[in-house]
Protein backbone atom coordinates (compact mmCIF):
# COMPACT_ATOMS: atom_id res chain seq x y z
CA UNK A 1 0.00 0.00 0.00
CA UNK A 2 0.98 3.58 -0.61
CA UNK A 3 2.38 4.91 2.66
CA UNK A 4 1.59 8.65 1.89
CA UNK A 5 -2.21 7.71 1.90
CA UNK A 6 -2.24 6.00 5.09
CA UNK A 7 -4.14 7.71 7.97
CA UNK A 8 -1.17 6.38 9.91
CA UNK A 9 1.26 8.72 9.08
CA UNK A 10 -0.23 11.59 9.79
CA UNK A 11 -1.09 10.37 13.57
CA UNK A 12 2.08 9.92 13.43
CA UNK A 13 2.87 13.35 12.62
CA UNK A 14 0.66 14.94 15.01
CA UNK A 15 2.94 12.87 17.44
CA UNK A 16 6.08 13.85 16.17
CA UNK A 17 6.60 17.13 17.49
CA UNK A 18 5.32 19.76 19.88
CA UNK A 19 6.28 22.54 17.11
CA UNK A 20 4.44 23.23 13.72
CA UNK A 21 7.81 22.94 12.24
CA UNK A 22 8.99 19.66 14.11
CA UNK A 23 6.09 18.35 12.75
CA UNK A 24 6.18 18.81 9.04
CA UNK A 25 9.93 17.73 9.25
CA UNK A 26 8.66 14.89 11.13
CA UNK A 27 7.46 13.25 7.73
CA UNK A 28 10.75 12.58 6.58
CA UNK A 29 12.17 10.80 9.60
CA UNK A 30 8.89 8.56 10.04
CA UNK A 31 9.45 7.81 6.27
CA UNK A 32 13.23 7.00 6.99
CA UNK A 33 12.46 4.56 9.73
CA UNK A 34 9.30 3.48 8.05
CA UNK A 35 11.66 2.28 4.83
CA UNK A 36 14.64 1.24 6.69
CA UNK A 37 12.41 -1.38 9.07
CA UNK A 38 13.04 -4.88 8.16
CA UNK A 39 9.48 -5.95 8.16
CA UNK A 40 8.67 -3.36 5.37
CA UNK A 41 7.99 -5.11 1.84
CA UNK A 42 6.80 -4.13 -1.82
CA UNK A 43 6.95 0.02 -0.13
CA UNK A 44 5.52 1.90 -3.07
CA UNK A 45 4.88 5.65 -3.52
CA UNK A 46 2.94 6.99 -6.60
CA UNK A 47 3.69 9.86 -8.24
CA UNK A 48 1.73 12.23 -8.94
CA UNK A 49 -0.92 14.56 -6.97
CA UNK A 50 -0.40 13.89 -3.14
CA UNK A 51 -2.92 12.68 -1.08
CA UNK A 52 -5.19 15.61 -0.15
CA UNK A 53 -5.28 14.91 3.57
CA UNK A 54 -2.18 14.46 4.30
CA UNK A 55 -1.62 17.99 2.36
CA UNK A 56 -4.27 19.78 4.54
CA UNK A 57 -2.77 18.60 7.81
CA UNK A 58 0.88 20.05 6.46
CA UNK A 59 -1.09 23.41 5.41
CA UNK A 60 -2.19 23.77 8.98
CA UNK A 61 1.22 23.34 10.27
CA UNK A 62 2.29 25.82 7.19
CA UNK A 63 0.28 28.16 8.68
CA UNK A 64 0.71 27.49 12.27
CA UNK A 65 4.94 28.45 11.39
CA UNK A 66 3.87 31.85 9.32
CA UNK A 67 4.63 30.55 5.99
CA UNK A 68 3.70 33.14 3.76
CA UNK A 69 2.00 30.68 1.18
CA UNK A 70 1.50 27.72 3.66
CA UNK A 71 -0.65 25.90 0.41
CA UNK A 72 2.59 25.99 -1.64
CA UNK A 73 4.59 24.97 1.21
CA UNK A 74 3.24 21.94 2.23
CA UNK A 75 2.29 20.63 -1.16
CA UNK A 76 6.17 21.56 -2.18
CA UNK A 77 7.44 18.92 0.98
CA UNK A 78 5.18 16.78 0.60
CA UNK A 79 6.19 15.96 -2.75
CA UNK A 80 9.91 16.31 -2.24
CA UNK A 81 8.76 13.87 0.81
CA UNK A 82 7.23 11.82 -2.46
CA UNK A 83 10.31 11.55 -4.82
CA UNK A 84 13.11 11.10 -1.91
CA UNK A 85 10.72 8.14 -0.61
CA UNK A 86 10.52 6.81 -3.90
CA UNK A 87 14.41 7.37 -4.42
CA UNK A 88 15.51 5.56 -1.00
CA UNK A 89 13.25 2.29 -2.34
CA UNK A 90 15.67 2.28 -5.58
CA UNK A 91 18.54 3.71 -4.04
CA UNK A 92 18.76 2.53 0.27
CA UNK A 93 22.57 3.91 0.72
CA UNK A 94 21.72 7.78 -0.57
CA UNK A 95 19.93 8.67 2.53
CA UNK A 96 17.79 10.95 0.95
CA UNK A 97 15.18 11.31 2.71
CA UNK A 98 17.57 12.97 5.29
CA UNK A 99 18.62 15.08 2.76
CA UNK A 100 15.03 15.92 1.53
CA UNK A 101 14.88 17.14 5.40
CA UNK A 102 17.12 19.66 4.72
CA UNK A 103 15.74 20.71 1.49
CA UNK A 104 12.12 21.16 3.44
CA UNK A 105 14.10 22.88 6.37
CA UNK A 106 15.42 25.35 3.79
CA UNK A 107 11.99 26.03 2.28
CA UNK A 108 10.81 26.74 5.36
CA UNK A 109 13.33 29.25 5.93
CA UNK A 110 12.70 30.59 2.49
CA UNK A 111 8.79 30.89 3.89
CA UNK A 112 9.31 32.35 6.38
CA UNK A 113 12.47 34.86 6.71
CA UNK A 114 10.85 37.48 5.12
CA UNK A 115 8.32 38.15 8.01
CA UNK A 116 10.69 38.29 10.15
CA UNK A 117 13.56 40.23 8.58
CA UNK A 118 11.01 43.15 7.89
CA UNK A 119 11.57 43.74 4.03
CA UNK A 120 10.47 46.90 2.08
CA UNK A 121 8.70 44.73 0.02
CA UNK A 122 5.02 45.36 -0.17
CA UNK A 123 3.93 41.84 -0.55
CA UNK A 124 5.54 40.74 2.70
CA UNK A 125 4.71 43.92 4.50
CA UNK A 126 0.97 43.50 4.46
CA UNK A 127 1.43 39.20 5.68
CA UNK A 128 3.46 41.41 8.63
CA UNK A 129 0.27 43.36 9.43
CA UNK A 130 -1.64 40.65 8.95
CA UNK A 131 -0.07 38.55 11.32
CA UNK A 132 0.32 41.99 13.65
CA UNK A 133 -3.63 42.31 13.36
CA UNK A 134 -4.49 38.49 14.07
CA UNK A 135 -2.00 38.44 17.09
CA UNK A 136 -3.59 41.67 18.28
CA UNK A 137 -7.42 39.58 18.00
CA UNK A 138 -5.73 36.95 19.66
CA UNK A 139 -4.29 39.11 22.89
CA UNK A 140 -7.51 40.73 22.94
CA UNK A 141 -9.50 38.01 23.22
CA UNK A 142 -6.87 36.56 25.94
CA UNK A 143 -7.61 39.69 27.67
CA UNK A 144 -11.27 39.57 28.03
CA UNK A 145 -10.59 35.55 28.93
CA UNK A 146 -8.24 36.61 30.82
CA UNK A 147 -9.58 36.23 34.22
CA UNK A 148 -11.31 32.80 33.53
CA UNK A 149 -8.16 31.00 32.10
CA UNK A 150 -5.23 33.07 33.52
CA UNK A 151 -4.36 30.13 35.54
CA UNK A 152 -4.14 27.36 33.47
CA UNK A 153 -3.43 29.33 30.11
CA UNK A 154 -1.16 32.14 30.76
CA UNK A 155 1.57 30.19 31.59
CA UNK A 156 1.46 28.02 28.40
CA UNK A 157 0.49 31.19 25.78
CA UNK A 158 3.17 32.83 27.28
CA UNK A 159 5.49 29.51 26.80
CA UNK A 160 4.36 29.70 22.84
CA UNK A 161 4.91 33.33 22.92
CA UNK A 162 8.12 33.26 23.63
CA UNK A 163 9.43 30.86 21.05
CA UNK A 164 7.95 32.82 18.76
CA UNK A 165 9.67 35.99 20.09
CA UNK A 166 13.06 33.97 20.30
CA UNK A 167 13.08 33.20 16.56
CA UNK A 168 11.61 36.38 15.30
CA UNK A 169 14.66 38.43 16.96
CA UNK A 170 17.54 35.19 16.08
CA UNK A 171 16.14 35.63 12.59
CA UNK A 172 15.94 39.77 12.81
CA UNK A 173 19.65 40.37 12.64
CA UNK A 174 18.98 42.41 9.65
CA UNK A 175 17.35 45.57 11.31
CA UNK A 176 18.58 48.04 9.21
CA UNK A 177 17.71 52.00 9.14
CA UNK A 178 14.52 51.41 7.37
CA UNK A 179 13.32 49.62 10.38
CA UNK A 180 13.81 52.64 12.77
CA UNK A 181 12.25 55.10 10.18
CA UNK A 182 9.30 53.04 10.56
CA UNK A 183 9.35 52.80 14.09
CA UNK A 184 9.28 56.82 14.46
CA UNK A 185 6.86 56.35 11.64
CA UNK A 186 4.76 54.07 14.19
CA UNK A 187 5.60 56.24 16.94
CA UNK A 188 4.41 59.06 15.13
CA UNK A 189 0.89 57.48 14.33
CA UNK A 190 0.40 56.79 17.85
CA UNK A 191 0.78 59.94 19.32
CA UNK A 192 -2.08 61.23 16.93
CA UNK A 193 -4.71 58.24 17.17
CA UNK A 194 -6.00 55.77 20.27
CA UNK A 195 -4.22 53.17 20.19
CA UNK A 196 -4.63 49.17 21.44
CA UNK A 197 -1.46 48.33 22.94
CA UNK A 198 -0.72 44.67 24.12
CA UNK A 199 -1.50 43.55 27.58
CA UNK A 200 1.61 43.76 29.70
CA UNK A 201 0.65 40.72 31.23
CA UNK A 202 1.09 38.61 27.96
CA UNK A 203 4.75 39.99 27.92
CA UNK A 204 7.20 37.81 28.88
CA UNK A 205 9.29 39.39 32.33
CA UNK A 206 12.63 40.39 30.46
CA UNK A 207 10.47 42.08 27.89
CA UNK A 208 8.41 44.43 29.87
CA UNK A 209 10.75 46.92 30.53
CA UNK A 210 11.40 47.24 27.01
CA UNK A 211 7.81 47.34 26.05
CA UNK A 212 7.08 50.35 28.25
CA UNK A 213 9.29 51.76 27.89
CA UNK A 214 10.16 52.18 24.01
CA UNK A 215 6.63 50.79 22.72
CA UNK A 216 4.29 52.33 25.07
CA UNK A 217 6.61 55.22 26.25
CA UNK A 218 7.64 55.91 22.27
CA UNK A 219 11.13 56.40 22.82
CA UNK A 220 13.48 54.37 19.95
CA UNK A 221 15.86 52.27 21.89
CA UNK A 222 19.59 52.49 21.52
CA UNK A 223 20.21 48.59 21.38
CA UNK A 224 20.10 46.70 18.50
CA UNK A 225 18.83 43.64 20.51
CA UNK A 226 16.45 45.98 22.31
CA UNK A 227 15.60 47.36 18.94
CA UNK A 228 14.28 43.63 18.02
CA UNK A 229 12.12 43.18 20.81
CA UNK A 230 10.88 46.59 20.87
CA UNK A 231 9.72 46.16 17.04
CA UNK A 232 8.57 43.15 17.33
CA UNK A 233 5.57 44.26 19.83
CA UNK A 234 5.40 47.69 18.31
CA UNK A 235 4.52 45.96 15.42
CA UNK A 236 1.29 44.20 17.65
CA UNK A 237 -0.50 47.95 18.95
CA UNK A 238 -2.96 48.92 16.93
CA UNK A 239 -4.51 52.34 16.44
CA UNK A 240 -7.84 52.50 15.70
CA UNK A 241 -7.83 55.32 13.13
CA UNK A 242 -4.48 54.54 10.87
CA UNK A 243 -5.24 53.91 7.53
CA UNK A 244 -2.46 53.28 6.09
CA UNK A 245 -2.02 50.18 8.66
CA UNK A 246 -5.56 49.24 7.45
CA UNK A 247 -4.88 49.14 3.77
CA UNK A 248 -1.89 47.58 4.38
CA UNK A 249 -3.48 44.57 5.78
CA UNK A 250 -6.25 44.09 3.56
CA UNK B 1 17.27 15.16 -41.72
CA UNK B 2 13.79 14.95 -42.99
CA UNK B 3 11.38 18.07 -42.31
CA UNK B 4 8.68 16.02 -41.64
CA UNK B 5 10.22 13.97 -38.93
CA UNK B 6 11.11 17.35 -37.40
CA UNK B 7 7.33 18.40 -37.87
CA UNK B 8 6.02 15.27 -36.34
CA UNK B 9 8.59 15.41 -33.16
CA UNK B 10 7.55 19.17 -32.59
CA UNK B 11 3.53 18.32 -32.64
CA UNK B 12 4.11 15.53 -30.14
CA UNK B 13 6.12 17.04 -27.67
CA UNK B 14 3.76 19.95 -27.69
CA UNK B 15 0.82 18.06 -27.74
CA UNK B 16 2.36 15.88 -25.04
CA UNK B 17 3.46 18.59 -22.81
CA UNK B 18 0.22 20.23 -22.74
CA UNK B 19 -1.62 17.11 -23.10
CA UNK B 20 -0.85 14.41 -21.36
CA UNK B 21 1.25 11.60 -23.32
CA UNK B 22 -1.19 8.95 -22.74
CA UNK B 23 -4.16 11.32 -23.48
CA UNK B 24 -2.48 11.90 -26.99
CA UNK B 25 -3.52 9.40 -29.24
CA UNK B 26 -1.37 9.13 -32.74
CA UNK B 27 -4.32 10.27 -34.50
CA UNK B 28 -4.19 13.25 -32.94
CA UNK B 29 -0.59 13.56 -33.64
CA UNK B 30 -0.75 13.27 -37.36
CA UNK B 31 -3.84 14.91 -37.60
CA UNK B 32 -2.45 18.13 -36.10
CA UNK B 33 0.88 17.87 -37.85
CA UNK B 34 -1.13 17.66 -41.28
CA UNK B 35 0.72 14.42 -42.36
CA UNK B 36 -0.12 10.21 -42.27
CA UNK B 37 -0.30 7.32 -40.22
CA UNK B 38 2.66 6.02 -42.63
CA UNK B 39 4.16 8.37 -42.27
CA UNK B 40 4.94 8.65 -38.93
CA UNK B 41 5.44 5.06 -38.85
CA UNK B 42 8.41 5.54 -41.45
CA UNK B 43 9.97 7.48 -38.80
CA UNK B 44 9.30 5.98 -35.58
CA UNK B 45 8.43 2.09 -35.60
CA UNK B 46 5.81 2.78 -32.52
CA UNK B 47 4.45 5.28 -30.21
CA UNK B 48 6.42 4.43 -27.95
CA UNK B 49 9.62 4.97 -29.75
CA UNK B 50 8.10 8.67 -30.75
CA UNK B 51 7.94 9.36 -26.70
CA UNK B 52 11.63 8.40 -26.38
CA UNK B 53 12.77 10.56 -29.21
CA UNK B 54 10.58 13.83 -28.09
CA UNK B 55 12.04 12.82 -24.43
CA UNK B 56 15.74 13.20 -25.98
CA UNK B 57 15.11 16.02 -27.74
CA UNK B 58 13.25 18.25 -25.24
CA UNK B 59 16.32 17.13 -22.52
CA UNK B 60 18.99 18.04 -24.89
CA UNK B 61 17.30 21.57 -25.60
CA UNK B 62 17.23 22.25 -21.86
CA UNK B 63 20.51 21.15 -20.73
CA UNK B 64 21.90 23.46 -23.78
CA UNK B 65 19.69 26.70 -23.16
CA UNK B 66 20.98 25.87 -19.49
CA UNK B 67 24.64 25.16 -20.23
CA UNK B 68 24.80 28.07 -22.37
CA UNK B 69 23.16 30.76 -20.08
CA UNK B 70 25.60 29.79 -17.08
CA UNK B 71 28.46 29.57 -19.44
CA UNK B 72 27.71 32.82 -21.07
CA UNK B 73 26.77 35.44 -17.90
CA UNK B 74 29.30 33.65 -15.00
CA UNK B 75 32.74 33.02 -14.39
CA UNK B 76 33.55 31.59 -11.45
CA UNK B 77 32.33 27.77 -10.47
CA UNK B 78 30.65 28.87 -7.41
CA UNK B 79 28.78 31.77 -9.37
CA UNK B 80 27.29 29.61 -11.73
CA UNK B 81 25.75 26.99 -8.76
CA UNK B 82 24.12 29.97 -7.95
CA UNK B 83 22.61 31.75 -10.82
CA UNK B 84 21.33 28.02 -11.32
CA UNK B 85 18.11 28.07 -10.04
CA UNK B 86 17.94 31.70 -11.54
CA UNK B 87 17.97 30.60 -14.77
CA UNK B 88 15.39 27.40 -14.10
CA UNK B 89 13.05 30.32 -12.81
CA UNK B 90 13.55 31.66 -15.91
CA UNK B 91 12.88 28.78 -18.01
CA UNK B 92 9.76 28.05 -16.26
CA UNK B 93 8.22 31.33 -15.87
CA UNK B 94 8.41 31.72 -19.25
CA UNK B 95 4.79 31.90 -21.07
CA UNK B 96 5.71 29.30 -23.63
CA UNK B 97 6.92 26.98 -20.44
CA UNK B 98 5.05 23.45 -20.65
CA UNK B 99 6.37 21.76 -18.04
CA UNK B 100 9.58 19.59 -18.17
CA UNK B 101 9.56 16.44 -19.92
CA UNK B 102 11.11 13.77 -17.83
CA UNK B 103 9.58 14.96 -14.66
CA UNK B 104 6.00 14.38 -16.93
CA UNK B 105 7.17 11.48 -18.45
CA UNK B 106 7.82 9.30 -15.11
CA UNK B 107 4.58 10.41 -13.25
CA UNK B 108 2.92 8.86 -16.29
CA UNK B 109 4.72 5.82 -16.56
CA UNK B 110 5.31 4.75 -12.98
CA UNK B 111 6.52 1.10 -13.71
CA UNK B 112 10.39 0.53 -13.11
CA UNK B 113 10.77 -1.42 -16.44
CA UNK B 114 8.86 0.71 -18.90
CA UNK B 115 11.75 2.42 -21.34
CA UNK B 116 9.84 5.72 -21.32
CA UNK B 117 10.02 5.76 -17.08
CA UNK B 118 13.73 4.02 -17.62
CA UNK B 119 14.78 6.72 -19.66
CA UNK B 120 13.14 9.45 -17.66
CA UNK B 121 14.85 8.44 -14.67
CA UNK B 122 18.13 8.49 -16.57
CA UNK B 123 17.64 12.34 -17.67
CA UNK B 124 16.93 12.88 -13.96
CA UNK B 125 20.32 11.54 -13.27
CA UNK B 126 21.76 13.58 -15.42
CA UNK B 127 20.83 16.29 -14.48
CA UNK B 128 21.13 15.78 -11.06
CA UNK B 129 25.57 14.25 -12.59
CA UNK B 130 25.08 18.22 -13.74
CA UNK B 131 24.53 19.94 -10.75
CA UNK B 132 27.04 17.87 -8.94
CA UNK B 133 29.59 18.95 -11.35
CA UNK B 134 28.79 22.66 -10.77
CA UNK B 135 28.91 22.01 -7.04
CA UNK B 136 32.62 19.95 -7.58
CA UNK B 137 34.20 22.24 -9.82
CA UNK B 138 32.83 24.97 -6.64
CA UNK B 139 35.35 23.19 -4.26
CA UNK B 140 32.15 22.17 -2.28
CA UNK B 141 33.12 19.04 -0.26
CA UNK B 142 29.48 17.48 0.01
CA UNK B 143 28.81 17.78 -3.77
CA UNK B 144 26.99 14.55 -3.40
CA UNK B 145 24.79 15.63 -1.18
CA UNK B 146 24.38 19.01 -2.23
CA UNK B 147 23.76 17.80 -5.82
CA UNK B 148 20.64 15.17 -4.55
CA UNK B 149 19.44 18.20 -2.28
CA UNK B 150 18.85 20.63 -5.19
CA UNK B 151 17.47 18.04 -7.64
CA UNK B 152 15.03 16.99 -4.91
CA UNK B 153 14.25 20.91 -4.20
CA UNK B 154 14.08 21.39 -8.64
CA UNK B 155 11.94 18.82 -9.28
CA UNK B 156 9.44 19.12 -6.53
CA UNK B 157 9.27 23.14 -7.74
CA UNK B 158 8.37 21.45 -11.05
CA UNK B 159 6.20 19.79 -9.82
CA UNK B 160 4.07 22.15 -7.88
CA UNK B 161 4.23 24.22 -11.18
CA UNK B 162 3.14 21.50 -13.36
CA UNK B 163 -0.37 21.46 -11.02
CA UNK B 164 -0.64 24.76 -10.81
CA UNK B 165 0.52 27.77 -13.17
CA UNK B 166 2.20 30.59 -11.44
CA UNK B 167 2.65 28.81 -8.22
CA UNK B 168 5.82 30.69 -7.18
CA UNK B 169 7.26 27.39 -6.14
CA UNK B 170 10.26 28.34 -8.03
CA UNK B 171 10.37 31.56 -6.06
CA UNK B 172 10.82 29.98 -3.01
CA UNK B 173 12.95 27.29 -4.74
CA UNK B 174 15.34 29.92 -5.46
CA UNK B 175 15.84 31.10 -2.04
CA UNK B 176 15.93 27.23 -0.51
CA UNK B 177 18.90 26.62 -2.82
CA UNK B 178 20.44 29.79 -1.81
CA UNK B 179 20.36 28.22 2.16
CA UNK B 180 21.82 25.26 0.38
CA UNK B 181 24.23 26.34 -1.25
CA UNK B 182 25.58 28.68 1.72
CA UNK B 183 25.25 26.14 4.42
CA UNK B 184 27.12 23.64 2.09
CA UNK B 185 29.70 25.88 1.32
CA UNK B 186 30.97 27.11 4.74
CA UNK B 187 31.10 23.60 5.53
Amino acid sequence: MDIFDSPWLINMLAKSSKTPQGRLLGLFDILNDWLKAPSFEQASVTLGAPNPLLISYCVEQAKSLGAENPELLAEHIVLIAQNAARHAITQPESNSLIHAKKVALALIQAQTQKTAITTNVKGSRSALYGVAASMVIVIGAAAIWAPMFIHSKSAQAQLVQQNQINTAINQNKALTAIDASRMYAKYEQMRQGTCQFPEVLQIPDEHKSIYLENVVGGKLPNDLADLGVANFYLEKVRCNFTPMLMAASK
Amino acid sequence: MSGLREKILSTASDLFQTQGINSTGVDTIVATAGTTKMTLYKYFSSKELLILEVLKEGHQDFQTWLNDKLSANTKHPAEKLQKLFDYIEEWITSPDFNGIGFIKASAEFPKEDNPVHKLSAEQSQQFRQYIKQLATEANIKDADGLSLQLSLLFKGAVQAEHMQRGSDAVKYAKIAAKILIDGSLTR
